[in-house]
Protein backbone atom coordinates (compact mmCIF):
# COMPACT_ATOMS: atom_id res chain seq x y z
CA UNK A 1 0.00 0.00 0.00
CA UNK A 2 1.29 3.30 -0.97
CA UNK A 3 2.03 6.03 1.97
CA UNK A 4 -0.64 8.24 0.57
CA UNK A 5 -2.90 5.61 0.29
CA UNK A 6 -2.25 4.36 4.16
CA UNK A 7 -2.56 8.24 5.22
CA UNK A 8 -6.11 7.80 4.15
CA UNK A 9 -7.02 4.74 5.62
CA UNK A 10 -4.93 4.57 8.82
CA UNK A 11 -7.95 6.47 10.31
CA UNK A 12 -10.43 3.80 9.77
CA UNK A 13 -8.03 1.03 10.12
CA UNK A 14 -6.29 1.73 13.48
CA UNK A 15 -10.22 2.65 14.65
CA UNK A 16 -11.58 -0.74 13.08
CA UNK A 17 -9.23 -2.58 15.31
CA UNK A 18 -9.35 -0.45 18.52
CA UNK A 19 -13.12 -0.64 18.85
CA UNK A 20 -12.81 -4.71 17.30
CA UNK A 21 -10.13 -5.27 20.47
CA UNK A 22 -13.04 -3.07 23.21
CA UNK A 23 -15.97 -5.79 21.97
CA UNK A 24 -13.62 -8.39 22.10
CA UNK A 25 -12.47 -7.48 25.66
CA UNK A 26 -15.85 -6.77 26.52
CA UNK A 27 -17.45 -10.99 24.75
CA UNK A 28 -14.40 -12.07 27.31
CA UNK A 29 -15.76 -10.20 29.88
CA UNK A 30 -19.38 -11.43 29.19
CA UNK A 31 -18.41 -15.05 28.66
CA UNK A 32 -16.26 -14.69 32.30
CA UNK A 33 -19.75 -13.77 33.82
CA UNK A 34 -17.93 -11.02 35.32
CA UNK A 35 -20.28 -8.66 37.40
CA UNK A 36 -20.28 -5.66 34.99
CA UNK A 37 -21.66 -7.46 32.12
CA UNK A 38 -24.93 -7.56 33.88
CA UNK A 39 -25.25 -4.03 33.90
CA UNK A 40 -23.22 -3.69 30.35
CA UNK A 41 -24.38 -7.26 28.22
CA UNK A 42 -21.72 -7.58 25.55
CA UNK A 43 -23.11 -7.34 22.11
CA UNK A 44 -23.32 -10.97 21.21
CA UNK A 45 -26.54 -10.94 24.04
CA UNK A 46 -28.29 -7.75 23.33
CA UNK A 47 -27.71 -8.15 19.88
CA UNK A 48 -29.50 -11.84 19.81
CA UNK A 49 -32.24 -10.52 21.77
CA UNK A 50 -32.91 -8.08 19.19
CA UNK A 51 -32.68 -10.42 16.47
CA UNK A 52 -34.91 -12.79 17.99
CA UNK A 53 -37.26 -10.17 18.46
CA UNK A 54 -36.96 -9.36 14.03
CA UNK A 55 -36.01 -5.31 15.74
CA UNK A 56 -39.56 -5.02 17.07
CA UNK A 57 -39.39 -3.31 20.66
CA UNK A 58 -41.72 -2.62 22.84
CA UNK A 59 -44.34 -4.37 23.92
CA UNK A 60 -48.17 -5.08 22.59
CA UNK A 61 -49.58 -1.69 20.77
CA UNK A 62 -46.45 0.44 22.14
CA UNK A 63 -44.14 -1.32 20.00
CA UNK A 64 -42.37 0.21 17.12
CA UNK A 65 -39.78 -1.28 14.59
CA UNK A 66 -36.02 -0.19 14.95
CA UNK A 67 -36.54 1.72 11.47
CA UNK A 68 -39.99 3.45 12.94
CA UNK A 69 -38.07 4.74 15.56
CA UNK A 70 -34.63 5.57 13.18
CA UNK A 71 -37.21 7.44 11.33
CA UNK A 72 -39.11 9.20 14.10
CA UNK A 73 -35.65 10.83 15.63
CA UNK A 74 -34.32 11.38 12.38
CA UNK A 75 -37.23 13.68 11.23
CA UNK A 76 -37.38 15.61 14.55
CA UNK A 77 -33.46 15.83 14.71
CA UNK A 78 -33.16 16.91 10.91
CA UNK A 79 -37.02 19.00 10.93
CA UNK A 80 -35.59 21.04 13.85
CA UNK A 81 -32.06 21.26 12.24
CA UNK A 82 -33.28 22.90 9.23
CA UNK A 83 -35.42 25.10 10.51
CA UNK A 84 -32.91 26.20 12.95
CA UNK A 85 -30.75 26.55 9.85
CA UNK A 86 -33.46 28.68 7.58
CA UNK A 87 -34.30 30.55 10.78
CA UNK A 88 -30.56 32.01 11.47
CA UNK A 89 -29.78 32.86 7.76
CA UNK A 90 -32.98 35.00 7.82
CA UNK A 91 -32.13 36.30 10.97
CA UNK A 92 -28.38 36.83 10.03
CA UNK A 93 -29.67 38.96 6.99
CA UNK A 94 -32.46 41.18 9.14
CA UNK A 95 -29.54 42.14 11.79
CA UNK A 96 -26.95 43.00 9.01
CA UNK A 97 -28.70 44.66 6.79
CA UNK A 98 -30.66 47.09 9.14
CA UNK A 99 -29.29 48.61 12.44
CA UNK A 100 -32.62 48.70 13.73
CA UNK A 101 -33.70 44.69 13.57
CA UNK A 102 -29.91 44.63 14.98
CA UNK A 103 -30.97 46.72 17.98
CA UNK A 104 -34.86 44.60 18.47
CA UNK A 105 -33.01 40.90 18.19
CA UNK A 106 -29.55 40.93 19.49
CA UNK A 107 -30.71 41.12 23.01
CA UNK A 108 -33.06 38.50 22.70
CA UNK A 109 -30.80 36.32 20.85
CA UNK A 110 -27.78 36.93 24.14
CA UNK A 111 -30.68 36.59 27.06
CA UNK A 112 -31.72 33.10 25.16
CA UNK A 113 -28.84 31.30 24.05
CA UNK A 114 -27.36 30.20 27.48
CA UNK A 115 -30.72 28.37 27.90
CA UNK A 116 -30.01 25.16 27.89
CA UNK A 117 -32.86 23.30 25.36
CA UNK A 118 -33.68 20.51 28.12
CA UNK A 119 -35.52 23.64 30.08
CA UNK A 120 -38.03 24.21 27.16
CA UNK A 121 -39.14 20.85 27.57
CA UNK A 122 -41.88 21.32 29.75
CA UNK A 123 -43.06 24.30 28.19
CA UNK A 124 -43.29 22.59 24.57
CA UNK A 125 -45.12 19.87 25.71
CA UNK A 126 -47.60 22.75 27.48
CA UNK A 127 -47.74 24.09 24.11
CA UNK A 128 -47.57 21.96 21.60
CA UNK A 129 -48.78 18.13 23.75
CA UNK A 130 -46.53 15.44 22.99
CA UNK A 131 -46.02 15.15 19.64
CA UNK A 132 -43.25 15.38 17.12
CA UNK A 133 -43.83 19.75 17.11
CA UNK A 134 -42.79 19.60 20.92
CA UNK A 135 -39.09 17.54 19.86
CA UNK A 136 -38.85 19.36 16.96
CA UNK A 137 -39.05 22.83 19.02
CA UNK A 138 -36.91 21.51 21.25
CA UNK A 139 -33.84 20.89 18.99
CA UNK A 140 -34.38 23.97 16.93
CA UNK A 141 -33.97 25.89 20.25
CA UNK A 142 -30.97 24.27 20.71
CA UNK A 143 -29.49 24.88 17.80
CA UNK A 144 -31.10 28.36 16.47
CA UNK A 145 -29.46 30.87 18.79
CA UNK A 146 -26.11 29.38 18.49
CA UNK A 147 -26.22 29.18 15.01
CA UNK A 148 -27.60 32.26 14.37
CA UNK A 149 -24.35 33.81 16.77
CA UNK A 150 -21.86 31.75 14.31
CA UNK A 151 -23.78 33.06 11.57
CA UNK A 152 -23.57 36.79 12.67
CA UNK A 153 -19.85 36.06 13.11
CA UNK A 154 -19.27 34.13 9.93
CA UNK A 155 -20.92 37.80 8.15
CA UNK A 156 -18.45 39.85 10.00
CA UNK A 157 -15.45 37.55 8.29
CA UNK A 158 -16.34 38.16 4.36
CA UNK A 159 -14.03 40.20 3.35
CA UNK A 160 -15.46 43.54 2.84
CA UNK A 161 -14.11 43.98 -0.78
CA UNK A 162 -16.32 41.13 -1.77
CA UNK A 163 -19.04 43.89 -0.82
CA UNK A 164 -17.54 46.51 -2.71
CA UNK A 165 -16.74 44.76 -5.59
CA UNK A 166 -20.82 43.29 -6.24
CA UNK A 167 -21.85 47.16 -5.18
CA UNK A 168 -19.23 48.54 -7.80
CA UNK A 169 -20.67 45.68 -10.32
CA UNK A 170 -24.06 47.19 -9.79
CA UNK A 171 -25.58 44.58 -6.97
CA UNK A 172 -28.21 46.46 -4.59
CA UNK A 173 -27.66 45.87 -0.77
CA UNK A 174 -30.51 42.83 -1.09
CA UNK A 175 -28.27 41.36 -4.09
CA UNK A 176 -25.43 42.08 -2.16
CA UNK A 177 -26.28 39.61 0.39
CA UNK A 178 -28.20 36.77 -1.61
CA UNK A 179 -25.12 36.36 -4.38
CA UNK A 180 -22.33 37.37 -2.23
CA UNK A 181 -22.79 37.11 1.39
CA UNK A 182 -24.94 34.03 1.41
CA UNK A 183 -22.56 32.01 -0.64
CA UNK A 184 -19.47 33.19 1.80
CA UNK A 185 -21.22 32.35 4.42
CA UNK A 186 -22.44 29.20 3.61
CA UNK A 187 -19.83 26.78 4.36
CA UNK A 188 -18.88 28.25 7.87
CA UNK A 189 -22.43 28.04 8.87
CA UNK A 190 -22.74 24.43 7.47
CA UNK A 191 -19.63 23.73 9.55
CA UNK A 192 -21.41 25.15 12.87
CA UNK A 193 -24.65 22.89 11.96
CA UNK A 194 -22.28 19.93 12.00
CA UNK A 195 -21.00 20.79 15.14
CA UNK A 196 -24.22 21.56 16.70
CA UNK A 197 -25.67 18.17 15.78
CA UNK A 198 -24.54 16.57 18.49
CA UNK A 199 -26.23 19.19 20.52
CA UNK A 200 -29.42 18.79 18.57
CA UNK A 201 -28.90 14.65 18.66
CA UNK A 202 -28.91 15.07 22.47
CA UNK A 203 -31.61 17.15 22.59
CA UNK A 204 -34.22 15.39 20.83
CA UNK A 205 -32.86 11.98 22.72
CA UNK A 206 -33.29 13.34 25.85
CA UNK A 207 -37.38 14.98 24.70
CA UNK A 208 -38.35 11.57 23.66
CA UNK A 209 -36.54 10.49 26.81
CA UNK A 210 -38.94 12.31 29.34
CA UNK A 211 -41.86 12.74 27.22
CA UNK A 212 -42.14 11.17 23.52
CA UNK A 213 -43.18 7.36 23.35
CA UNK A 214 -41.23 6.37 20.46
CA UNK A 215 -37.80 7.15 18.62
CA UNK A 216 -34.18 6.08 19.53
CA UNK A 217 -34.60 7.94 23.02
CA UNK A 218 -37.30 6.13 24.59
CA UNK A 219 -35.76 2.80 23.29
CA UNK A 220 -33.86 3.20 26.15
CA UNK A 221 -36.47 4.69 28.36
CA UNK A 222 -38.37 1.34 27.41
CA UNK A 223 -35.33 -0.46 28.65
CA UNK A 224 -35.01 1.03 32.19
CA UNK A 225 -38.65 0.82 33.05
CA UNK A 226 -38.75 -2.72 31.92
CA UNK A 227 -35.49 -3.54 33.84
CA UNK A 228 -33.61 -4.46 29.84
CA UNK A 229 -30.03 -3.76 30.04
CA UNK A 230 -29.91 -5.32 26.75
CA UNK A 231 -32.67 -3.03 25.32
CA UNK A 232 -30.28 -0.23 26.67
CA UNK A 233 -27.28 -1.37 25.36
CA UNK A 234 -29.03 -1.69 21.95
CA UNK A 235 -30.38 1.18 22.06
CA UNK A 236 -27.49 3.20 23.23
CA UNK A 237 -25.64 1.17 20.32
CA UNK A 238 -27.83 2.63 17.49
CA UNK A 239 -27.63 6.40 18.80
CA UNK A 240 -24.02 5.74 18.76
CA UNK A 241 -23.66 4.81 15.24
CA UNK A 242 -26.51 6.56 13.91
CA UNK A 243 -24.72 9.60 15.50
CA UNK A 244 -21.61 8.82 13.84
CA UNK A 245 -23.09 7.77 10.16
CA UNK A 246 -24.55 11.06 10.18
CA UNK A 247 -21.99 13.33 11.72
CA UNK A 248 -19.65 11.93 8.57
CA UNK A 249 -22.68 12.27 5.99
CA UNK A 250 -22.76 15.86 6.96
CA UNK A 251 -18.87 16.22 6.88
CA UNK A 252 -18.65 14.92 3.47
CA UNK A 253 -21.56 17.50 2.28
CA UNK A 254 -19.28 20.17 3.56
CA UNK A 255 -16.03 18.81 2.25
CA UNK A 256 -17.54 18.23 -1.24
CA UNK A 257 -20.66 20.67 -2.02
CA UNK A 258 -19.34 23.87 0.41
CA UNK A 259 -16.06 23.11 0.12
CA UNK A 260 -14.61 26.85 -0.39
CA UNK A 261 -13.47 29.29 2.51
CA UNK A 262 -13.19 32.65 2.31
CA UNK B 1 -26.08 67.84 -7.32
CA UNK B 2 -24.06 70.64 -8.09
CA UNK B 3 -22.94 71.47 -11.71
CA UNK B 4 -19.66 72.72 -12.35
CA UNK B 5 -17.70 73.36 -15.55
CA UNK B 6 -15.30 71.11 -16.42
CA UNK B 7 -11.73 70.40 -18.69
CA UNK B 8 -13.31 68.83 -21.46
CA UNK B 9 -10.30 66.55 -21.78
CA UNK B 10 -10.98 65.77 -18.13
CA UNK B 11 -12.24 62.53 -16.27
CA UNK B 12 -11.90 63.50 -13.45
CA UNK B 13 -11.30 67.06 -11.84
CA UNK B 14 -9.96 66.97 -8.23
CA UNK B 15 -11.66 70.40 -6.65
CA UNK B 16 -10.22 71.28 -3.16
CA UNK B 17 -10.19 67.50 -2.03
CA UNK B 18 -10.32 67.19 1.16
CA UNK B 19 -10.47 63.53 3.05
CA UNK B 20 -10.96 63.22 6.52
CA UNK B 21 -11.46 59.85 8.06
CA UNK B 22 -13.92 59.19 11.04
CA UNK B 23 -12.18 58.88 14.49
CA UNK B 24 -13.54 58.43 17.86
CA UNK B 25 -12.53 61.85 19.33
CA UNK B 26 -13.08 63.71 15.88
CA UNK B 27 -12.16 63.41 12.49
CA UNK B 28 -8.56 62.19 11.41
CA UNK B 29 -7.08 63.97 8.82
CA UNK B 30 -5.65 62.75 5.43
CA UNK B 31 -2.36 63.49 3.75
CA UNK B 32 -5.17 65.07 1.02
CA UNK B 33 -6.15 68.35 2.28
CA UNK B 34 -7.39 70.86 -0.65
CA UNK B 35 -5.50 68.58 -3.55
CA UNK B 36 -6.48 70.09 -6.80
CA UNK B 37 -5.74 67.98 -9.74
CA UNK B 38 -7.16 67.25 -13.75
CA UNK B 39 -6.93 63.41 -14.62
CA UNK B 40 -7.57 62.96 -18.31
CA UNK B 41 -10.13 61.09 -20.04
CA UNK B 42 -9.61 58.11 -22.48
CA UNK B 43 -5.48 57.28 -21.25
CA UNK B 44 -4.03 55.24 -18.38
CA UNK B 45 -2.87 57.30 -15.25
CA UNK B 46 -0.53 56.39 -12.65
CA UNK B 47 -0.24 57.69 -9.42
CA UNK B 48 3.27 56.96 -7.56
CA UNK B 49 3.94 57.84 -4.09
CA UNK B 50 5.48 56.69 -0.71
CA UNK B 51 3.39 55.02 2.27
CA UNK B 52 1.02 57.05 3.51
CA UNK B 53 1.03 59.96 1.06
CA UNK B 54 -2.97 59.11 0.63
CA UNK B 55 -2.68 57.57 -3.18
CA UNK B 56 -4.86 54.62 -2.24
CA UNK B 57 -7.15 57.01 -0.29
CA UNK B 58 -7.17 59.46 -3.68
CA UNK B 59 -8.05 56.03 -5.52
CA UNK B 60 -10.87 55.10 -3.20
CA UNK B 61 -12.27 58.54 -3.34
CA UNK B 62 -12.04 58.48 -7.31
CA UNK B 63 -14.33 55.26 -6.89
CA UNK B 64 -16.74 57.17 -4.81
CA UNK B 65 -15.79 54.56 -1.63
CA UNK B 66 -14.40 57.38 -0.16
CA UNK B 67 -16.65 60.58 0.51
CA UNK B 68 -14.58 63.82 1.30
CA UNK B 69 -15.37 66.70 2.82
CA UNK B 70 -17.81 69.32 1.44
CA UNK B 71 -15.89 71.84 0.41
CA UNK B 72 -14.49 69.72 -2.21
CA UNK B 73 -14.45 67.03 -4.31
CA UNK B 74 -14.33 65.01 -7.16
CA UNK B 75 -16.02 65.64 -10.71
CA UNK B 76 -16.83 63.25 -12.89
CA UNK B 77 -19.02 64.26 -15.58
CA UNK B 78 -19.36 67.38 -14.48
CA UNK B 79 -21.09 66.11 -11.12
CA UNK B 80 -19.33 66.13 -7.90
CA UNK B 81 -19.10 62.49 -7.07
CA UNK B 82 -22.05 61.28 -4.01
CA UNK B 83 -21.11 57.33 -3.73
CA UNK B 84 -19.76 54.53 -6.10
CA UNK B 85 -21.45 54.20 -9.96
CA UNK B 86 -21.08 51.08 -12.24
CA UNK B 87 -19.38 53.98 -14.82
CA UNK B 88 -16.51 53.72 -12.50
CA UNK B 89 -15.06 50.12 -11.06
CA UNK B 90 -12.44 48.96 -9.01
CA UNK B 91 -9.88 46.43 -9.37
CA UNK B 92 -8.45 45.57 -5.33
CA UNK B 93 -5.16 43.89 -4.96
CA UNK B 94 -6.72 40.79 -2.96
CA UNK B 95 -9.82 39.54 -2.54
CA UNK B 96 -11.19 40.39 -6.05
CA UNK B 97 -12.53 37.14 -6.85
CA UNK B 98 -15.40 35.07 -5.57
CA UNK B 99 -14.23 31.56 -4.94
CA UNK B 100 -17.14 29.56 -5.11
CA UNK B 101 -17.99 30.57 -8.73
CA UNK B 102 -15.54 29.79 -11.91
CA UNK B 103 -13.63 32.12 -13.98
CA UNK B 104 -16.66 31.70 -16.23
CA UNK B 105 -19.05 32.68 -13.43
CA UNK B 106 -17.08 35.35 -12.00
CA UNK B 107 -16.30 37.11 -15.27
CA UNK B 108 -20.50 37.06 -15.93
CA UNK B 109 -21.46 38.18 -12.38
CA UNK B 110 -21.63 41.92 -13.26
CA UNK B 111 -23.83 41.55 -15.94
CA UNK B 112 -26.79 39.81 -14.05
CA UNK B 113 -27.08 43.24 -12.39
CA UNK B 114 -27.42 45.33 -15.81
CA UNK B 115 -30.20 46.87 -17.60
CA UNK B 116 -28.33 46.72 -20.77
CA UNK B 117 -26.46 43.61 -20.49
CA UNK B 118 -25.91 41.73 -23.91
CA UNK B 119 -28.86 39.00 -24.70
CA UNK B 120 -25.64 36.14 -25.14
CA UNK B 121 -24.50 36.31 -21.98
CA UNK B 122 -22.47 33.28 -22.58
CA UNK B 123 -20.89 34.46 -25.55
CA UNK B 124 -19.85 37.96 -24.21
CA UNK B 125 -17.97 35.88 -21.67
CA UNK B 126 -16.62 33.15 -23.35
CA UNK B 127 -15.36 36.36 -25.94
CA UNK B 128 -13.79 38.30 -22.91
CA UNK B 129 -12.00 35.00 -21.58
CA UNK B 130 -9.96 34.79 -25.02
CA UNK B 131 -9.54 38.46 -25.00
CA UNK B 132 -7.66 38.15 -21.73
CA UNK B 133 -6.02 34.69 -22.81
CA UNK B 134 -8.13 32.96 -20.20
CA UNK B 135 -10.30 31.50 -22.48
CA UNK B 136 -8.84 27.66 -21.33
CA UNK B 137 -9.52 28.57 -17.69
CA UNK B 138 -13.41 29.35 -17.82
CA UNK B 139 -14.04 26.40 -16.01
CA UNK B 140 -11.32 26.85 -13.12
CA UNK B 141 -11.76 28.08 -9.29
CA UNK B 142 -9.90 30.95 -8.25
CA UNK B 143 -7.79 28.70 -6.02
CA UNK B 144 -6.84 26.73 -8.79
CA UNK B 145 -5.30 29.82 -10.56
CA UNK B 146 -2.21 31.78 -10.68
CA UNK B 147 -1.83 35.21 -9.34
CA UNK B 148 -1.96 36.71 -12.61
CA UNK B 149 -4.79 34.21 -13.72
CA UNK B 150 -6.58 35.60 -10.87
CA UNK B 151 -5.99 39.56 -12.01
CA UNK B 152 -7.04 39.09 -15.25
CA UNK B 153 -9.98 37.28 -14.54
CA UNK B 154 -10.78 40.64 -12.40
CA UNK B 155 -9.90 43.08 -14.93
CA UNK B 156 -12.03 40.37 -17.17
CA UNK B 157 -14.89 41.15 -15.03
CA UNK B 158 -14.86 44.56 -14.71
CA UNK B 159 -14.17 44.84 -18.60
CA UNK B 160 -17.39 43.01 -19.73
CA UNK B 161 -19.81 45.67 -17.56
CA UNK B 162 -18.14 48.40 -20.10
CA UNK B 163 -17.13 50.97 -17.10
CA UNK B 164 -15.82 54.37 -18.68
CA UNK B 165 -13.24 53.98 -15.88
CA UNK B 166 -10.83 51.28 -14.29
CA UNK B 167 -9.87 51.73 -10.93
CA UNK B 168 -6.94 49.39 -10.40
CA UNK B 169 -5.13 49.63 -6.10
CA UNK B 170 -1.71 48.11 -6.99
CA UNK B 171 -3.30 45.13 -8.73
CA UNK B 172 0.44 43.15 -9.74
CA UNK B 173 1.95 43.75 -5.99
CA UNK B 174 2.00 40.42 -5.68
CA UNK B 175 3.09 39.07 -9.10
CA UNK B 176 6.84 38.08 -10.15
CA UNK B 177 8.22 40.27 -12.69
CA UNK B 178 7.66 38.20 -15.98
CA UNK B 179 3.98 38.09 -15.20
CA UNK B 180 3.86 41.82 -14.29
CA UNK B 181 5.42 42.62 -17.10
CA UNK B 182 2.53 40.48 -19.05
CA UNK B 183 0.17 42.02 -17.48
CA UNK B 184 1.08 45.01 -18.39
CA UNK B 185 1.28 44.56 -22.27
CA UNK B 186 -2.17 43.01 -21.17
CA UNK B 187 -3.60 46.59 -19.70
CA UNK B 188 -2.10 48.29 -22.49
CA UNK B 189 -3.41 46.28 -25.00
CA UNK B 190 -6.99 46.31 -23.29
CA UNK B 191 -6.67 50.18 -23.05
CA UNK B 192 -6.41 50.52 -27.09
CA UNK B 193 -9.31 48.46 -27.71
CA UNK B 194 -11.68 50.08 -25.35
CA UNK B 195 -9.76 53.81 -25.24
CA UNK B 196 -11.70 53.72 -21.43
CA UNK B 197 -9.53 55.93 -18.68
CA UNK B 198 -7.64 53.78 -16.32
CA UNK B 199 -5.99 55.26 -12.51
CA UNK B 200 -3.47 52.50 -11.50
CA UNK B 201 -1.49 53.70 -8.05
CA UNK B 202 1.57 51.56 -7.76
CA UNK B 203 4.78 51.12 -5.42
CA UNK B 204 6.83 50.20 -8.29
CA UNK B 205 8.29 52.84 -10.30
CA UNK B 206 9.28 51.06 -13.41
CA UNK B 207 5.26 49.58 -13.38
CA UNK B 208 4.35 53.60 -13.30
CA UNK B 209 6.36 54.47 -16.48
CA UNK B 210 6.02 51.76 -18.37
CA UNK B 211 2.32 51.21 -17.86
CA UNK B 212 1.29 55.02 -17.52
CA UNK B 213 0.21 57.69 -20.66
CA UNK B 214 0.94 60.40 -17.35
CA UNK B 215 2.71 59.28 -14.48
CA UNK B 216 1.91 61.05 -10.88
CA UNK B 217 4.13 61.72 -7.87
CA UNK B 218 2.16 62.60 -4.96
CA UNK B 219 3.92 63.48 -1.70
CA UNK B 220 4.24 65.82 1.20
CA UNK B 221 1.67 66.44 4.20
CA UNK B 222 -0.71 68.18 2.98
CA UNK B 223 -0.28 66.08 -0.35
CA UNK B 224 1.09 67.71 -3.68
CA UNK B 225 1.68 66.64 -6.96
CA UNK B 226 5.64 66.35 -7.33
CA UNK B 227 6.49 64.50 -10.07
CA UNK B 228 3.58 65.05 -13.17
CA UNK B 229 5.50 63.45 -16.70
CA UNK B 230 4.17 62.62 -19.79
CA UNK B 231 5.19 58.98 -20.21
CA UNK B 232 3.73 58.40 -23.83
CA UNK B 233 5.37 56.61 -26.72
CA UNK B 234 7.48 53.53 -27.35
CA UNK B 235 10.68 55.52 -25.36
CA UNK B 236 9.00 55.15 -22.19
CA UNK B 237 7.97 51.17 -22.65
CA UNK B 238 11.71 50.57 -23.03
CA UNK B 239 13.20 50.78 -19.81
CA UNK B 240 16.72 51.22 -20.94
CA UNK B 241 16.15 54.81 -23.13
CA UNK B 242 17.44 57.84 -22.08
CA UNK B 243 14.03 59.31 -21.42
CA UNK B 244 12.85 56.30 -19.33
CA UNK B 245 15.95 56.17 -17.09
CA UNK B 246 15.45 60.92 -16.90
CA UNK B 247 12.57 60.35 -15.51
CA UNK B 248 12.61 57.03 -13.29
CA UNK B 249 15.74 59.00 -11.71
CA UNK B 250 13.77 61.95 -11.53
CA UNK B 251 11.02 59.94 -9.90
CA UNK B 252 13.03 58.16 -7.52
CA UNK B 253 15.21 61.63 -6.50
CA UNK B 254 11.80 62.81 -5.34
CA UNK B 255 10.57 59.28 -3.79
CA UNK B 256 13.27 58.41 -1.73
Amino acid sequence: MSTAAWDKAAPWVVGGISVACVIAAWEIAGVAELPVTTVLPPPSQFMAMVIESDFRIGLGSQSATLWESLTATFVRVFGGMLLAFVAAIITGAAISLSRFTTWCISPFLYLLAPIAPIAWIPTAIVVFGINNATAIFIVFMGVYFILTIGTLAEIRRVPAEYGTVAGNLGASRWQQWLFVVMPAILPGVFTLLRTNFIAAWMAVLVAEMVGLRDGLGAIIMMGRNLFNNELIMFGMLVIGVSGFIVDRSLALIGNRVLWWRV
Amino acid sequence: MEVVSESHESVFRLDNLTVNFPGQSGPVPSPLQGLNLDIRANEITTILGASGCGKSTLLRTLGGFVLPEDTGGVLYKKQFLTGPTTDIVMIFQENNLYPWLTVKGNVGFGLRFRKNAPKDLNKSVADMLSNVGLADAARAYPHQLSGGMRQRTAIARALITRPQVLLLDEPFSALDISLKRRMHSLIHKLQDETDISMVMVTHDVEEAITVGDRVLVLGGNPAGVLVDADARGPEMRDRYSKEYLNLQKEIEEVIF
